[in-house]
């Protein structure tokens, strides 16, 4: 499964938003993710595809954002 | 500053006898337990108890998916009995967030301990070395009281006592003096625990103080006061009050449950575990002195009764002691035989039930017919098997917890 609808189900199943508000252009805050659900959803989308995301990395703002990180880390894998 | 008197104006309760002040009340006067066989699945030593569980609560139901998902069980059964006792205060909806006289003073003994005991498990079983970022604020003990302090909105004091078996007492008590000085107008307190994550189980089975039964007897398991008594069953549950100022209830027309009109808190300061009665009988005088009520004006005491061998007649002892004569006449009952030991919020439930024998005139039972009633425990008007029914005047419910701190609040109906 790609990482944007790993996303999304993440969004849905832990704080039930509706999949059709989730899209790339969406900002976190917007949905309600603040800084401690960001690690949650981080660490899902880690224990999930078998990556993980630096400590360091940048924070992103939107969704399109978190995924790109994600991404970026599953290529390197 | 004149003492306030302190008015209790909302009750809430999620246990092993189901949710609700009045359904709970009526299973115990009918003498049913809440309490049987508990098996777990944990390879390759899986547990195997008597247990009180909450079987029935759905926490995703209740609270929603992203705020149970949020919280360990405790904080779970704490929000959801704190909503409805503030629902049966018929407060505003939502307190004023910046208003310091709306408060919470909340009791846990193990807290979020199934949440660190998940962690341990991904980090020594699994082999992984982070654990969710959530654990620290689902583990920690005050999340209960902040879950209820952020979703009842009250902005004063929001305080956590962890004092073993008298941690939800304490908080009781604590919260009565500060309505009582008029540092708050209104402070909801109580306690919840969920005791049942592998390591603390493994933990009381070491001290040999947990009741033994097979699938047939685990109803009957706790025993208080009797020969047969073999310890305390584990139980989860929650339970709240709304502590209020008398005249700030009677203002808004308020349905006032009963009067707190006492409480006292010592320590044995003697042994962590052994109880004495020394402790305990001035702790009962001090609740008596601190009410300003006379021995012989209290007609029943929910007792701390958890069915150990030793625990029981010390207590029993420390009633004769504090009552002389007027004990014959004492109504005792132990309602851990039915709903076990709440461990942390054992005190909360058994305020609750206190409340509901003064407003309702009925004495809930000991569980069982009390045919071998120890001698030790003998010198007290043990209720057992059916409620009593009689006009209550003034109601102790007493905690007393290892590590030697004795909690007794002392009750009065509410005219």
């Amino acid at each position: 499964m790609d990482t944007f609808s790993l996303l999304r189900d993440a969004l849905s199943q832990r704080m039930n938003i509706e999949p059709e508000r989730v899209k790339p252009e969406t900002l976190l805050t917007e949905l309600g993710v603040d800084s401690l659900m960001l690690l949650e959803l981080i660490f899902e989308l880690e224990e999930k595809l078998g990556v993980t995301v630096p400590q360091d990395v940048e924070t992103p703002e939107t969704c399109a954002q978190l995924v790109e990180i994600v991404d970026r880390l599953r290529t390197s894998a | 500053m004149t003492p306030r008197r302190v008015a209790i104006t909302g009750l809430g309760v999620e246990s092993p006898l189901g949710t609700g002040t009045d359904a709970v009340f009526a299973r115990l006067c009918a003498g049913e337990s809440g309490l049987a066989l508990h098996r777990t699945q944990e390879e390759p030593n899986p547990l195997c108890m008597v247990a009180g569980l909450c079987g029935y609560f759905d926490a995703e139901a209740r609270l929603g998916r992203p705020a149970a998902m949020s919280m360990d069980r405790h904080a779970q059964l704490g929000l959801a009995a704190a909503q409805s006792a503030w629902a049966d205060s018929g407060l505003p909806a939502r307190g004023e967030a910046s208003d310091p006289r709306h408060g919470i003073a909340w009791g846990t003994a193990l807290g979020g301990e199934a949440t660190y005991e998940r962690g341990y498990r991904e980090l020594f079983i699994k082999g992984r070395t982070r654990v969710s970022p959530l654990a620290v604020v689902m583990g920690m003990n005050n999340a209960a009281p902040s879950h209820i302090a952020i979703n009842l909105g009250l902005g004063g004091a929001c305080l956590n006592y962890t004092l073993a078996c008298a941690s939800a007492a304490v908080a009781i008590g604590e919260a009565f003096r500060r309505v009582r000085s008029g540092e708050a107008t209104v402070m909801l307190t109580g306690g919840s625990d969920s005791p049942h994550a592998y390591g603390v189980v493994r933990a009381w089975e070491a001290m040999q103080v947990m009741a033994r039964a097979d699938e047939a007897g685990a109803p009957d398991a706790c025993r208080p006061f009797l020969q047969t008594r073999t310890g305390l069953v584990l139980s989860e549950g929650a339970a709240a009050l709304v502590l209020e100022d008398w005249d700030h209830a009677v203002a808004r027309g308020a349905r006032i449950h009963a009067e707190l009109k006492g409480y006292a808190c010592n320590c044995d300061a003697s042994h962590l575990v052994r109880p004495d009665p020394a402790g305990q009988t001035r702790a009962l005088r001090l609740a008596l002195d601190d009410a300003g009520i006379a021995p012989d004006t209290v007609d029943y005491v929910n007792a701390h009764g958890t069915a150990t061998r030793e625990g029981d007649p010390i207590e029993i002892a420390a009633l004769r002691e504090t009552f002389g004569a007027h004990a014959a006449q004492l109504r005792v009952s132990a309602t851990k035989s039915m709903h076990g030991h709440l461990m942390g919020a054992a005190g909360a439930i058994e305020a609750l039930i206190t409340v509901a024998a003064l407003a309702q005139g009925r004495v809930p039972p000991t569980r069982g017919d009390g045919a071998t009633l120890d001698a030790a425990c003998e010198g007290v008007r043990h209720v057992f098997g059916q409620a009593e029914e009689m006009p209550l005047r003034h109601a102790l419910s007493s905690s007393f917890a290892f590590g030697g701190t004795n909690a007794v609040l002392a009750f009065g109906r509410a005219d």
